[in-house]
């Protein structure tokens, strides 16, 4: 009973830290492009991140063989570890874009099912977009991230490789 | 058995949420009058139980019942104020709104950054779950027994 209660603690206390963030960010850009900067900021704070979890939680598994193989244990671990669920569907073009899909994003879930708030939805997935792209870049791979809503809480991450 | 109809009132005395199910007779002022007076009712009785209990105060005003309905009452100590009505065959209702209170309000609306606090209620999933949730309960049924 009493790990139950930490783990719901922990979930509770990310997505509550989480949200702050993104209105202290906001707030601090009130300005014409203040969408635009705002999410950069978020973004650039989960690359961060992500480069150091994926430090951590990589460091007792095998070397990847080949960039499918870092792709799915984003899909897998990765993202079970950050929101305790794994993507639902990973598709690509086998030249370097792979879409994650989430049908029902972690950070989304309380906001709304449906079109109420979307216009908000972005900001709450900046963050989110940093995380993957630190989290690759730090095993190797360079790449852009960005997400897209159209219905809550389901949302699609698309990682774009860069050739270095 | 049913429930007849729902308030949300903040500390402050913001009616956050209204919502009726199977009401047939209105109050016959405005809402906002409705709201004020309900508000103003509990503010007033809650004092008077404490005061005139001629024991030590447990849980203080929990419900009133008349002829017709009964007014059940729970309150957070964050000083959410929830009242449902319901009719007379239900029992005591404190743990069903402490329930509504931690799962339909705690989740979908403490957790969502876009609702503000003391405003009311905007979120459309707020309000469908909390639909569900009384809709599910065991006393509730359409027609009024």
């Amino acid at each position: 009973p009493s790990v139950f209660i930490a783990d719901m603690a922990d979930e509770a206390l990310f997505q509550f830290l989480h949200n702050e963030v993104i209105q202290y960010v906001n707030s601090a850009e009130s300005g014409e492009t203040e969408n635009g900067r705002c999410v950069s900021k978020l973004e650039n704070m989960g690359f961060r991140v992500g480069q150091g979890l994926i430090e951590r939680f990589t460091k007792d598994t095998a070397r990847f063989k080949d960039e499918l193989d870092i792709m799915k244990f984003i899909c897998k671990d990765f993202w079970t570890c950050v929101f305790k669920k794994q993507i639902d569907n990973l598709r690509t073009n086998h030249q370097g874009i792979y879409v994650l899909q989430d049908n029902k994003f972690r950070l989304l879930t309380q906001l709304s099912t449906g079109k109420q708030y979307l216009e908000h939805a972005p900001k709450y997935l900046a963050f989110t977009c940093g995380l993957v792209r630190g989290g690759l870049s730090n095993l190797g791979v360079k790449s852009i991230v960005t997400a897209e809503v159209s219905v809550m809480p389901a949302c699609k991450f698309q990682v774009m490789i860069q050739k270095m | 058995m049913t429930v007849h109809n729902l308030y949300i009132f903040d500390r402050n005395g913001t009616c956050l949420h209204y919502s009726e199910w199977n009401r047939k007779k209105q109050a016959g002022i405005s809402k906002e009058e409705e709201f004020k007076l309900m508000y103003g009712m509990l503010f007033s009785i809650r004092s008077f139980v404490s005061k005139m209990s001629p024991l030590d105060m447990k849980d203080g005003f929990i419900a009133f019942q008349t002829s017709r309905y009964k007014l059940h009452y729970y309150e957070t100590p964050t000083g959410i104020k929830l009242v449902m009505n319901t009719d007379l065959g239900v029992p005591n209702c404190r743990d069903i709104l402490h329930q509504l209170y931690s799962t339909v309000y705690v989740e979908y609306i403490v957790k969502n950054p876009l609702c503000m606090l003391g405003e009311t209620l905007q979120s459309e999933l707020f309000s469908s779950r909390l639909d569900s949730f009384i809709r599910a309960l065991p006393f509730f049924s359409v027609r009024a027994a």
